[in-house]
């Protein structure tokens, strides 16, 4: 190794250390104490004791958990397409009209930046059956709403419906990479005298594609974690039909303490994410355009 | 702690700082102890309450404050107490007293989480004999005593007298059986001239808060005492078949709008209180909600109406609870302050703050004739009787409840028979029981 | 990708310059401005409610304005909970969070991009896998390490980690920071400057909008974050404002609305003026960070 290589091996560890401490304090060991814990018996107040693939085997057959993966593909699957499909729509209309840009953006960021709970409680009012505004709403058109948050069937679209306004950060994700999109095409586009859709269709959404695909690894990675707000809401009823993932895992490990057992929830649950990210990724990778790539 | 682990955790505990070393940043963590002085020792007290109820046990705090000098007993208000204790106790910084529920106090105990009271017990001269013993039996767990009650709470039926009058009943005569409760409820059911819900008689599913207990009021039990637990107990079943009929009677979406309409229960709009409810299954402390938003409310409080007249008297008493959690400081000191909330001068001073009767079994006449509620002694006496019932001291409780809370739901949702649902919850919970008492004899033979 | 050289361009509103007739440009107005009422209803909502005594707050038809208003509430609401002291408490964790964050992760980035050492590639593609492991997975264990340092029951668990990096930060700053054209360095380092001159002097000044992305998102994260606050805050004196304001729903699951809509409206007026005014930065760093991996 010459001295430059060296004085840059030195300086290369000591930026990154702060993160190698970081990571083996707070990313590798939890990760793989949890993996043993999912061997385990542990109660939290007790040392763990090791009991092999029993919790993974009582998982299996846990009628309970096969019940909140369901909940939370249900959840994933529409809340995440209709959320990028919402945020893109959004964002592009944006670039049409530019006056009040600036105010749009903040309105559209606005919903995430209000507190969790009062959020959850504003919303739990907005859903309620009989003085909520939504049902009010659907009344002056002659439809009568359901009890959303009480139905079996309404609960889990009521959740779904409110994740929307949740779409703002990725409006402005999708805002500001739109401005990346060099003139020169549209200007050529639009000598050939082609439609908005087809502009959309052939340049913006391309050029863009690497950004959608970010937020899509980012949402599923985020949304098959969703809490807090059923957590407030629901509680993960009317009999479990809103119980999601975390929820049944935040129930094992700190109300019925059975922390092993979480854990092996927590395990299935970072294969799945990476399952899914690896098959997001086979896909779109056909679609996503790289400049210059 | 052995010394050997103590020095690993030093050594963790100063690894941290080592990145920012390098960077020639001071860094200094701030270190948790807190150093002695002179003067009192201070107790920590984790309690739940808020309100009123909270106020009561500040007062019976300051007096204990006032009267002696050597301990000084600061109070914390928690939400979720049970979780928060837990946590901290586990996380190896509990308070040095915790006011948790009773049904914690049996799986706090058993994963170690609380300290053995009886030698203090023993030396505070405190016994059995002391307390009704519906409300000592919360406190004690494989044998020993881990808790002491602060203020208890048996629950009744509530009833709205004047509806009774304007339906045609008679309003000084509660029902007493199940039949009669059934009777009274359709007579107290109004619709409009549409035929949607204005007013039910009685409702199982608000508020909600026994989910687990209808089957008690028809003799059923929910564990053995042993290996097994029973919540399809053929007299449970029978409760919630009774459960389902009212939801399959009213029709489920017309009682789903009717309900939607009720607003908090802790404000005027009550369903009780706005008399939209006829009859409910409440607590003692009943009394003060409908003080505070309904005083012109007629009302009464009895026993409920059970399936046959051996069960009536059935209630379930539970009471809030003072423990010593594991780890604390100062278990001496957190005692003493136990020991005074349990005498009778400060248990009749926080109970009549708190509006509910007395775990005592003696009770001063003037705290009997200035308490507020008119029902009171009614309230004592289903402590006393035989058939007071408690949620189960078993190590699942916490899953047991939601179980129980599910299959009423989805009972209440009309997705099955009372029989079939039941037989779910019985599957889920007897194979998460059993797993229980597999690990436990394992660990058990371990150590 | 030059991203730096690219001005952002004011006339992308040119895409529907031609071939647009009025009458869809109407349209768009329409569709933007009526999802922007439906993005403002929230918070509208949450002002008007915070202004009316509670038994209005259920009231169907719904009032808008009620009169008087009433701005006691915000005075109700302020000493109904230890407001200031949560305030304190998250403003706490955010601002430590942020100085936390901004420092060690643009120093991770540093030596993830500017400078060349052996393994420094397969260690980066390390840190991209650990954006990939849901928070349950080492909530558990995390407990157990905050456990052994003495943490709990402080509010070191929520911010004291950020000294140490975090993946998707660090990779944001990564991607900014290889876009920055190396001559720079070199010249600096022809000069005799060591590494952490070249980072202060030369780098640093150059990504402020994207420190300001970074410092926007961690705040956004910390000021809602309910999970983490939820299983490590165990003394009231030490809570959020998002764990905090659970505080208005009672035991006995009342809630009193117009307190919490009250408390809301003071918790995020102050973010969404500095979000206005900040946005423009903002926009510019994200599209600098060019997320598009």
């Amino acid at each position: 190794m010459t001295l430059r290589q060296k004085r840059e091996l030195f300086y290369g560890l000591l930026f990154v250390s702060p993160w190698i401490m970081g990571m083996l304090m707070f990313v590798l060991y939890p990760v793989l104490a949890s993996l043993y814990y999912s061997f385990c018996y542990y109660s939290v107040l007790s040392e763990p004791k090791f009991i092999g693939l029993g919790n993974y085997f009582d998982l299996f057959t846990d009628s309970v958990f096969w019940g909140s993966v369901l909940n939370t593909f249900y959840y994933a699957v529409f809340a995440l397409p209709l959320g990028i499909a919402i945020s893109v729509t959004l964002a592009m209309l944006l670039t049409v009209k530019v006056r009040g840009v600036t105010i749009y953006r903040t309105i559209f960021f606005l919903p995430s930046l209000l507190p969790v709970v009062a959020l959850a409680i504003l919303w739990l009012w907005i859903f309620n059956g009989e003085y909520g505004v939504l049902n009010f709403a659907l009344s002056k058109l002659g439809i009568e709403g359901p009890n959303w948050l009480a139905e079996k069937n309404w609960a889990m679209p009521a959740l779904i419906i409110m994740s929307f306004w949740g779409v703002g950060h990725m409006v402005v994700i999708y805002l500001a990479s739109l401005q990346d999109v060099p003139q020169v095409l549209y200007e050529a586009a639009e000598l050939d005298g082609a439609s908005w859709w087809h502009k959309a269709r052939h340049i913006t959404l391309p050029m863009i594609s690497p950004v959608i695909y970010f937020n899509l690894i980012m949402g599923i990675i985020g949304t098959l974690q969703i809490f807090a707000q059923p957590y407030i809401m629901t509680g993960g009823g009317p009999a479990r039909a809103t119980l999601f993932y975390t929820m049944y895992l935040y129930d094992n490990g700190f109300r019925y303490l059975r922390m092993g057992y979480a854990s092996a929830m927590a395990w299935i649950l970072f294969i799945i994410i990476l399952l899914l990210t690896l098959v997001a990724t086979r896909i779109s990778r056909k679609y996503i355009y790289y400049e210059g790539g | 702690m052995k010394p050997k682990q103590q020095a690993a955790k030093n050594n963790l505990r100063n690894l941290w700082i080592v990145p920012f070393l390098g960077f020639g940043l001071l860094f200094t963590g701030c270190g948790g102890d807190t150093p002695v002085a002179d003067g009192p020792v201070t107790v920590q007290y984790w309690e739940k309450w808020t309100g009123f109820e909270g106020e009561a046990m500040v007062a019976v705090v300051d007096r204990f404050n006032t009267i002696q000098n050597d301990i000084f007993v600061e109070l914390t208000t928690v939400s979720q107490i049970d979780r928060k204790v837990l946590v901290a106790t586990a996380g190896g910084d509990p308070p040095d007293i915790a006011g948790l529920f009773s049904f914690n106090v049996y799986n706090y105990a058993e994963l170690n989480a609380l300290m053995p009271l009886d030698d203090f017990i023993k030396q505070a001269g405190i016994k059995a004999e002391d307390y009704i013993p519906a409300y000592w039996r919360l406190c004690l767990a494989a044998g020993k005593v881990y808790a002491l009650p602060t203020t208890p709470a048996s629950i009744g039926l509530h009833w709205n007298k004047r509806m009774f009058r304007e339906a045609g009943l008679d309003p000084e005569r509660p029902p007493r059986t199940i039949e009669e409760l059934d009777y009274y409820a359709k007579k107290l059911t109004v619709r409009d001239e549409v035929g949607k819900i204005v007013q039910v008689g009685f409702l199982p599913i608000w508020p909600g808060w026994w989910n687990w207990a209808w089957g008690l009021f028809f003799g059923g039990e929910l564990w053995d005492g042993g290996d097994t637990v029973t919540p399809d107990d053929s007299r449970n079943i029978i409760a919630y078949e009774w459960v389902q009929k009212y939801s399959r009677g009213y029709g489920l979406k017309e009682l789903q709008t009717f309900r939607s309409g009720f607003g908090n229960f802790s404000s005027p709009q009550n369903p009780f209180l706005s008399e939209q409810v006829a009859m409910v299954l409440q607590g003692v402390w009943m009394y003060n909600f409908i003080d505070m938003y309904a005083p012109d409310l007629e009302w009464g409080a009895a026993p409920f109406p059970t399936s046959s007249s051996d069960l009536y008297g059935t209630s379930i008493c539970e009471a809030d609870v003072l423990v010593i959690p594991s780890g604390s400081r100062h278990p001496r000191e957190a005692f003493e302050f136990i020991k005074y909330v349990n005498t009778q001068a400060g248990m009749e001073l926080l109970c009549m703050g708190q509006r509910k009767h007395t775990p005592l079994r003696k009770v001063s006449k003037e705290f009997l004739e200035q308490h507020p509620n008119p029902y009171i002694e009614m309230f004592i006496e289903l402590a006393k009787n035989p058939n007071a019932k408690r949620s189960l001291a078993i190590g699942i409780w916490n899953e047991y409840d939601d179980e129980m809370r599910v299959a009423f739901d989805r009972i209440w949702l009309q997705e099955g028979t009372a029989a079939e649902i039941l037989g779910t919850a019985k599957r889920r919970l007897q194979k998460s029981y059993d797993r229980e008492l597999r690990r436990k004899a394992r660990l058990l033979k371990d150590n | 990708m030059g991203v730096v050289s690219k001005k952002p361009g004011r006339s992308w509103g040119r895409l529907g310059k031609r071939g647009w007739g009025k009458a869809s440009h109407a349209l768009i107005h329409l569709v933007l401005l009526s999802a922007a009422m439906l993005f403002l209803f929230p918070l509208l909502w949450m002002v008007s409610t915070s202004l009316k005594p509670i038994a209005e707050t259920m009231k169907i038809p719904p009032v808008w304005l009620y009169w008087p208003p009433q701005f006691k509430n915000f005075w109700d609401a302020v000493n109904y909970i230890p407001f200031l002291r949560y305030t304190l408490n998250t403003l706490i964790v955010c601002s430590l969070a942020i100085i936390g964050t901004v420092s060690s992760c643009s120093l991770v980035a540093y030596g993830f991009s500017r400078i060349k050492w052996p393994g420094r590639d397969i260690f980066f593609v390390v840190t991209l896998a650990t954006m990939m492991i849901p928070f349950p997975v080492i909530m558990v264990p995390l407990y157990a390490v905050f456990r052994e340092l003495g943490w709990i029951g402080s509010l070191k668990p929520l911010w004291a980690p950020a000294f140490f990096g975090s993946a998707f930060n660090i990779f944001l700053l990564r991607q900014f920071f290889l876009g920055i054209p190396n001559d720079l360095s070199d010249a600096a380092r022809i000069d005799g400057c060591n590494e952490l001159v070249i980072f202060w002097r030369i780098i640093l000044p150059l990504c402020k909008p994207v420190l300001a992305v970074v410092t926007l998102f961690t705040f956004i994260y910390h000021w809602n974050d309910f999970l983490a606050p939820l299983i490590f805050l165990t003394k009231q004196e030490t809570f959020t404002l998002s764990l905090g304001l659970q505080f208005y729903q009672s035991q006995h699951g009342g809630t009193q609305w117009h307190m919490l809509m009250a408390a809301s409206v003071l918790v995020v007026a102050p973010v969404i003026v500095l979000f206005f005014f900040t946005q423009r930065t903002f926009i510019k760093g994200i599209a600098l960070t060019g997320i598009k991996g």
